[in-house]
């Protein structure tokens, strides 16, 4: 059997995490946005370099209006990989980003935690780059689920990080 | 004047009233008889037009009136549906639950047939049985239709909702079993969460004619997806061999190599649960 890890996806409402599952899973993008009720599962199966397959089990929750802490708990259980993505564009989506990562690593501690600033489509990078360093906010990568940009190469470094 | 003449003259004077009456019955006489005479006369003369119009009204009427006809009807079906279905309902029923008992005739008959035809201890058994409770052969073999059967068995990581193993003793399915493992998962979280059920964990989904029996363990959870009649005699019976099942041959080990607990699984539940 191939080998399975479950990936979820964290964030605010309307950061792009249902498009940049879609985009990772299915390669399609839609503009019109609707809310992702409880959860969704799809799953996304990816060539390691090392030849071996991993079933990617990819967990799309809906978005927190707050803080992490709202997401229900047992959604996280038993998780390999968490992704939380952000919105570059409204602040409101990274300014608790600090405090839940904390919250994060207290409570999942064995769980890989990968932050993501998605919509780079609607900026320009070197400014974003800036501002957020300038603010002290920690990100993994950028992404547009919009063209694609960044996402293929994210999830197949995920894929390796977490099975190693 | 004679004694003749005279006769004659008060025959006419005394008879003159009957004589006009006479006279007139025998003139309506000769009228019917002319009526009557001409009506057969013209009987035959105006007889086949009649029927050449009348055939030719016949062929026509789909032509001229079937539209109007058909526009009404629909008319009158679309105003009045209730008192449409009101009136078809009764007939409907009628219809279906005559043709369903000779369906399910047919059936017991068929099945009665192939039991004849077949020789196994398992029809000898089914036929001795019948004889002994005084019912048909058909009978029994559809009430062994409705047995519940096990379709598909999921072995699955309890948190992380990632399957571990999967057995169906019938052709393998299309649908992807991770991704039916991830969702039951969820399903789960979420009831077990929104319920704030403490400890309390989901242990049935019922849909249509299927049934998932979840029996839960430490790590680990197994679904069973059931076909048929659930009773409570067969969950007794299915939770019991799930129990041992867990407790006697599955090992944590077993938890980290999927091949072997497929195996396993597979040889346990290779016969039918009854």
């Amino acid at each position: 059997m191939t080998l399975s890890k479950k990936v979820v996806l964290l964030g605010h409402f309307g950061v792009g995490k249902t498009s940049l599952f879609r985009r990772f899973v299915d390669n399609e993008f839609s503009e019109e946005y609707k809310v992702t009720l409880g959860v969704q599962i799809k799953k996304k199966v990816v060539a390691l370099p090392d030849g071996r397959e991993l079933s990617m089990i990819m967990w799309d929750t809906e978005g927190h209006s707050d803080s992490v802490e709202d997401t229900r708990k047992s959604y996280l259980l038993g998780s390999h990989a968490f992704i939380y993505v952000f919105d570059i564009t409204r602040e409101e989506t990274y300014k608790h980003l600090n405090q839940d990562l904390e919250y994060l690593t207290k409570n999942y501690a064995k769980v890989i935690t990968k932050v993501i600033g998605n919509k780079l489509d609607l900026v320009k990078e070197k400014d974003v780059v800036a501002h957020l360093k300038e603010e002290n906010i920690p990100f993994d990568c950028l992404t547009s689920a919009k063209t694609n940009k960044n996402v293929q190469d994210f999830f197949s470094e995920l894929a390796v990080a977490i099975t190693q | 004047m004679e004694e003749q003449d005279k006769l004659k003259l008060l025959k006419e004077l005394l008879l003159t009233e009957e004589k006009e009456f006479a006279d007139s019955i025998a003139q309506k006489v000769e009228e019917l008889n002319k009526i009557v005479h001409q009506k057969q006369e013209l009987s035959y003369k105006v007889d086949p037009i009649i029927d050449d119009k009348l055939e030719e009204f016949v062929e026509e009427i789909p032509k001229t009136l079937g539209p109007t006809i058909t526009q009404t009807l629909k008319e009158e079906i679309k105003n009045s549906q209730d008192a449409v279905v009101e009136a078809l309902f009764p007939i409907i029923g009628k219809m279906i639950k005559k043709y369903i008992a000779h369906e399910m005739r047919l059936l017991s008959e068929n099945i009665s047939r192939q039991t004849k035809k077949a020789f196994s201890f398992k029809n000898w058994f089914r036929r001795t049985k019948a004889r002994a409770q005084g019912v048909s052969e058909g009978d029994l073999a559809l009430s062994d239709y409705a047995k519940p059967r096990l379709i598909q068995m999921f072995v699955v990581e309890k948190h992380s909702g990632i399957l571990i193993t999967d057995y169906s003793p019938m052709s393998e399915g299309t649908i992807d079993k991770e991704m039916v493992a991830g969702m039951l998962t969820a399903i789960k979280s979420f009831v077990e969460d929104a319920f704030e059920g403490g400890d309390q964990n989901l242990e049935l989904i019922e849909y249509e004619l299927y049934t998932i029996h979840i029996q839960n363990f430490y790590s680990y959870y197994i679904a069973a997806v059931i076909s048929g009649a659930y009773s409570m005699m067969f969950k007794e019976v299915l939770e019991d061999q799930l129990l041992e099942f867990a407790q006697r041959h599955i090992s944590n080990r077993d938890l980290e190599n999927s091949a072997l607990f497929t195996k396993k699984l597979k040889k346990y539940f290779a016969d039918d649960i009854v």
